[in-house]
C-alpha cells in the first residue's frame, strides 16, 4: 500500500502568486475531502498530485519516490484519478470506456483478456451501469456517465484514488453508493482524497479534510476539527446552521448577515 | 503486309508485331546501320528501319509525315490533326498523359518523344520495357529540317525526308533573303489571351518574327513564353500586332486592341492574324505560316509610306 | 477476442485482392481470360505479360499503397485532433509536401530528392502547424485544426504562385501531378514498405492511440506519456503523406472518407481502425485508378478527380444520415 505525500506544493493556479505550501501525508486508508470555493484550486490540486500539472514549486511523492522521476506507466498503476470533465472524442460503448482502465497493466502488444473484462464487468457491475455495457457513453445520461467514469477507475483498480467532485449529477442513492465505495476502497486499504461541494458528504465519509481560500491559503486536519462552523463559514462566507443527525453534524446554509469571526 | 495488318484492331496485331520484330531482331542483329542522335544527345540506333512508329506529340505525328513514313505511324495522341489522314490512326492519349497499356499493345518499333512535353515517368518506364524513344524537340528552323533528316534516316526513308527537309530549308532561306534586311517593324507576337503571352526570340516564332524583318518588342524577355499584361504591350508600343487565336479564323484576340486607339498598331490599322497551326508548330507548314507573317509585316511597311 | 479483429480484416483483405486482381484484367487494351490465366500460370505471350506484370501491377501496387497510407495518414490526424475533419489535406501536410515536390520537380531534380524535399515540406508544415498553434498557451485540437486550415490555404496561393511562374510547357504534368495521378508512379516499393512497417509499428500502438483519443489529460493519468506520442503522430503522419505525395501528386479525401466510413461500421478501436484503414484506402484508390486510366481510353484521368468524385458524395451521405 502506498502513500501519497507532498513537501512544500504550491500549485500553480493562473493569477496567484502566493499560498500555503502544503505538507500533505495521505495514508492508505485515509479518506479526504476537499473542500473550497468555485476558483479556489481544487481540480488543480488534484491533477498536480497525479502529475498531470507542473507545481509552482514542491513535489509530490508517491511511495517515496517523487512523482516526477516516475514513468506515467508506474503512476497510473498506483494512481486513479476520476475527472470532473470528460472528452466525447469518438463514440464508444460502456464496456470499452471501462476496459480503459486496464492500459496501463497491458504491454504493447497485449489484447485484453478474459481477466482484464471480468474486472471491467466487475467495475460497471458496482457501480450499477452493467446493464448499459453496450451502449454508447455519449447516449448515456449525466449521472450515468459519471458512474462509467468511476467504473473505469475502479477498473484501473488504483491504490490511491483522486476523484473530483464524483457525487456530480448523481441522484441521491447513486451519491451514498459511490461515497459507501470510496470508503469500501480505504477500507481495503487505498488512499483517497475527493473534492467535494457537499458538507453534509463531507461530514458523514471523510475522515481528514482539506480547506482550500480563493487567496491559496490551505488548512487541514482531522475532519472534527475541521468541520466547524466558524472555518467553514469564513470559507464559504456563507452563514450555516448547524443540527445532529445520527451523531454526525449536518450543515444547513441559513439566511442571516455574516458576522466576522476574525 | 503490315500496313495491311495496320487496319485491323485488337492484340493479335500487336502480337504479331511484336514477334515479327523479334525474329528480325535475330536474323539481321549486325545491322546497326540506323543511328541518329535525339535532341537529348542519345544516341538511337535500330536493327533495322522502324515499321511501327508512335509519335507522342502532334508536331512529332506531323514531322514523321512530313519525312515520309505516315504509312510506318502506328500510334498518335490526341490533337494529331495534319496531315488529316493522320486522324485515323489509334490515339493513345494526349501528350501529357499517356495509356502505356494502348501504347505498348501497339508494339510499336520506335517511339518519337517530346523533350519537355511528355512526362519523365513515362517515358522512363517505355524505357524499361526496352523501347526505342526518340525524343525530338525543335527549336530553331534549322533544326526542323534536321529533325526530318533524321526521322527519315530511322524510318527508311531518306529520299522523301532529305527532299522535304531541303524544301523547308529553301523556302525559309528564301524568305530570309528577300524579308530580313528590310526596314524593321516593331512587332508583338500574342501566342494566348487569358493570361497575354508573347515569345521571346529565343522561341522558333522569334526567329520567324525575326526573318521577316520583324522587332520583337519582347524579344529580349528573359522567359521563352513571358506572359504580359496590356500595360506592357501600350508601353511597348508596337507597331504591328500579329496574332493566332482559337480556332483557324478568330480573330477576337484582336479586336481586343482596338480599344486602344493610340497604339501604332490600331492607330496604322496592323492587326494581323496569322492562323496557329501554321507557326505555332515546328514543323515544314511553318513555311506557310512564316511567308504570311512576312507579307503581313511587309503590308505595314506599305502602310508607312502611304501615311 | 481477437476473431472481433481478424474477421472485419480478413474480409477487407479478401475485398482487396479481388479489387487487385479487377485492376490486373481491366485496362485500355483488352485481354481475355484465358490470356490472363497463361500470365497467372507464368506463360503467356510476351505481350500480355508485359502489359500485366509490367505495366497494371506496379501501378496497382502503388494505388494500394498510396490510398492506403493516405487512409491511415487521416485516421491518425484525426486521433490526434479529435476531430473527425482532420486529415493530412485538411492540415496543410498535403500542401506543404506538394510544395517540396514542386520546387523539387522545378529545380529539375528527380527521384529520391523529389521525395526527400517533399517530406521536408510535409515536415516544415507540421513543425508551423504545432509551432504556431501551440502559441503561448498549450494547443487545443480546435485551434490546431484552424491553423491547419489557414496554413493549408497559404500553401494553395504558393502553389498557384509556383503554377505561374513555371515554363509554360511543363504546366500540364504539374497541373496532372497536383490533381493526383498514378501514372507518375515508377515502382510501387518504396511507399508499399512503408505502410506495412507503419501498420506493424502501429498495431502495439493502437491501445494507447485509443486512450489518447479520449483527450490529452485522461490518457495521461492512464499511464500514456502524451507528448511523445503526440509528436510521434504528427511525425508518421507527415511522412506518410510525403510518401504518398511523391508517389501519386495530391490526392484528397481518401484521408477523409475512408476512416469516417470505417469507424461507422467497426467502431473506434485504433488496432482495427488502422490496419482497416490501410486496406480499404488501398481497395478505393486500386478501384478509383482503375476507372481513372479506362473510364474515356486512351485518354487518362487523373485518379485524384475520381477519388473527389466518389467520396464528396459519399461523405456528404454520411454526415447527413448520422445526425
Amino acid at each position: 500500500m502506498t502513500r501519497l505525500a507532498t513537501q512544500d506544493l504550491i500549485i500553480n493556479v493562473p493569477g496567484r502568486s502566493a499560498g500555503t505550501a502544503l505538507n500533505l501525508t495521505i495514508e492508505p486508508g485515509q479518506v479526504w475531502g476537499v473542500l473550497g470555493t468555485n476558483g479556489a484550486g481544487k481540480t488543480t490540486l488534484l491533477h498536480t498530485l497525479a502529475g498531470l500539472n507542473a507545481p509552482r514549486s514542491g513535489q509530490v511523492c508517491l511511495g517515496n519516490k517523487p512523482l516526477s522521476q516516475l514513468r506515467r506507466r508506474q503512476v497510473a498503476q498506483q494512481l486513479g484519478l476520476v475527472f470532473q470533465e470528460r472528452l466525447d472524442g469518438f463514440p464508444a460503448t460502456v464496456l470499452e470506456t471501462a476496459l480503459i482502465g486496464r492500459h496501463p497493466y497491458l504491454s504493447l502488444w497485449q489484447m485484453e483478456g478474459a481477466d482484464d473484462y471480468a474486472r471491467a464487468e466487475a467495475a460497471l457491475e458496482a457501480l450499477d451501469v452493467a446493464h448499459l455495457r453496450h451502449r454508447l457513453v455519449s447516449t448515456l445520461s449525466g449521472g450515468e456517465r459519471q458512474r462509467v467514469a468511476m467504473a473505469t477507475v475502479l477498473t484501473q483498480a488504483p491504490n490511491i484514488w483522486l476523484a473530483d467532485e464524483p457525487t456530480n449529477h448523481l441522484d441521491l442513492h447513486h451519491q451514498s453508493a459511490v461515497m459507501a465505495l470510496m470508503a469500501e476502497q480505504a477500507a481495503q486499504g487505498s488512499a483517497v482524497m475527493m473534492c467535494l461541494h457537499d458538507l453534509n458528504l463531507a461530514a458523514r465519509w471523510c475522515d481528514h479534510i482539506l480547506l482550500l481560500y480563493p487567496s491559496g491559503e490551505a488548512c487541514w486536519g482531522p475532519r472534527d476539527t475541521m468541520l466547524v462552523p466558524s472555518a467553514l463559514e469564513r470559507l464559504y462566507r456563507q452563514r450555516l446552521a448547524t443540527v445532529e443527525v445520527d451523531g454526525a453534524p449536518v450543515f444547513v446554509p441559513i439566511q442571516a448577515p455574516l458576522t466576522d469571526h476574525e | 503486309m503490315f500496313t495491311l495488318a495496320n487496319k485491323t484492331h485488337g492484340l493479335i496485331r500487336g502480337a504479331l508485331g511484336l514477334a515479327f520484330s523479334l525474329i528480325t531482331l535475330g536474323v539481321q542483329a549486325h545491322d546497326h546501320s540506323r543511328c541518329a542522335v535525339d535532341d537529348r544527345d542519345r544516341e538511337v540506333c535500330l536493327h533495322n528501319a522502324a515499321n511501327r512508329i508512335a509519335t507522342l506529340s502532334p508536331g512529332a505525328t506531323e514531322l514523321t509525315y512530313a519525312a515520309g513514313a505516315g504509312d510506318q505511324v502506328v500510334a498518335v495522341v490526341s490533337y494529331s490533326d495534319y496531315p488529316p489522314e493522320a486522324q485515323d490512326v489509334a490515339s493513345v492519349g494526349s501528350h501529357t498523359r499517356i495509356d502505356l497499356e494502348a501504347l505498348v499493345g501497339l508494339a510499336p518499333d520506335l517511339v518519337i518523344g517530346w523533350v519537355t512535353g511528355n512526362p519523365a515517368e513515362q517515358m522512363e518506364t517505355l524505357e524499361a520495357l526496352g523501347m526505342p524513344v526518340f525524343y525530338i524537340e525543335p527549336r530553331s528552323v534549322e533544326a526542323v529540317a534536321d529533325t526530318i533528316e533524321r526521322l527519315a534516316r530511322l524510318a527508311g526513308t531518306e529520299p522523301t525526308g532529305r527532299q522535304a527537309a531541303s524544301e523547308f530549308r529553301d523556302g525559309m532561306a528564301a524568305l530570309t533573303a528577300r524579308y530580313s534586311e528590310r526596314d524593321p517593324v516593331p512587332t508583338f507576337y500574342q501566342v494566348w489571351d487569358e493570361p497575354l503571352m508573347g515569345v521571346s526570340d529565343e522561341h522558333l516564332i522569334g526567329q520567324v518574327v525575326q526573318l521577316c524583318g520583324g522587332d520583337n518588342v519582347f524579344g529580349d524577355q528573359h522567359r521563352l513564353v513571358p506572359r504580359l499584361d496590356d500595360e506592357a504591350v501600350l508601353a511597348a508600343n508596337p507597331e504591328a500586332i500579329i496574332a493566332g487565336g482559337m480556332g483557324e479564323e478568330n480573330r477576337d484576340w484582336l479586336t481586343h486592341w482596338e480599344q486602344y486607339p493610340n497604339l501604332a498598331a490600331v492607330a496604322a490599322d496592323n492587326l494581323y492574324f496569322v492562323p496557329p497551326s501554321l507557326i505555332q508548330r515546328p514543323t515544314p507548314r511553318l513555311m506557310e505560316g512564316a511567308q504570311i507573317l512576312c507579307e503581313k509585316l511587309e503590308q505595314a511597311r506599305q502602310k508607312r509610306g502611304a501615311s | 477476442m481477437v476473431a472481433r479483429l481478424w474477421q472485419p480484416l480478413g474480409l477487407l483483405a479478401l475485398i482487396a485482392v479481388a479489387a487487385m486482381l479487377f485492376s490486373l484484367a481491366v485496362g485500355s487494351a483488352q485481354l481475355s481470360a484465358a490470356q490472363l490465366w497463361a500470365v497467372v500460370q507464368g506463360q503467356g505471350d510476351a505481350l500480355a505479360r508485359t502489359m500485366v506484370i509490367e505495366l497494371r501491377l506496379p501501378r496497382a501496387l502503388s494505388a494500394f499503397a498510396v490510398g492506403g497510407l493516405l487512409a491511415v495518414a487521416g485516421a491518425l490526424m484525426q486521433v490526434l485532433l479529435r476531430n473527425p475533419l482532420a486529415d493530412p489535406y485538411v492540415l496543410g501536410l498535403s500542401g506543404g509536401a506538394s510544395i517540396g515536390a514542386l520546387a523539387a520537380m522545378l529545380a529539375g531534380v528527380g527521384g529520391v530528392l523529389i521525395s526527400g524535399s517533399a517530406f521536408l515540406g510535409a515536415l516544415f508544415s507540421t513543425f508551423l502547424v504545432f509551432g504556431l498553434a501551440h502559441g503561448s498557451g498549450g494547443w487545443t485540437p480546435s485551434r490546431l485544426l484552424l491553423t491547419g486550415v489557414v496554413v493549408a490555404a497559404g500553401w494553395g496561393a504558393v502553389i498557384t504562385l509556383m503554377l505561374a511562374l513555371s515554363p509554360a510547357e511543363r504546366l500540364p504534368g504539374m497541373l496532372y501531378w497536383l490533381m493526383g495521378d498514378l501514372s507518375y508512379a515508377r515502382t510501387p516499393w518504396p511507399p508499399l514498405l512503408l505502410l506495412i512497417a507503419t501498420c506493424v509499428l502501429l498495431i502495439p500502438l493502437g491501445r494507447s492511440l485509443n486512450v489518447l483519443a479520449r483527450g490529452p489529460q485522461q490518457a495521461a493519468a492512464l499511464g500514456v506519456d502524451v507528448r511523445p506520442l503526440e509528436w510521434g503522430i504528427y511525425i508518421a503522419a507527415s511522412l506518410l503523406t510525403a510518401a504518398a505525395v511523391t508517389t501519386a501528386g495530391s490526392i484528397g479525401f481518401v484521408g477523409l472518407v475512408v476512416p469516417h466510413m470505417l469507424r461507422l461500421l467497426l467502431g473506434n478501436d485504433q488496432r482495427l481502425i488502422l490496419p482497416a484503414c490501410a486496406l480499404a484506402g488501398g481497395t478505393l484508390l486500386v478501384l478509383a485508378d482503375t476507372l481513372a486510366r479506362t473510364m474515356i481510353a486512351p485518354e487518362q484521368l487523373p485518379v485524384g478527380v475520381i477519388t473527389a468524385l466518389l467520396g464528396v458524395p459519399t461523405f456528404l451521405f454520411l454526415l447527413y444520415r448520422s445526425r
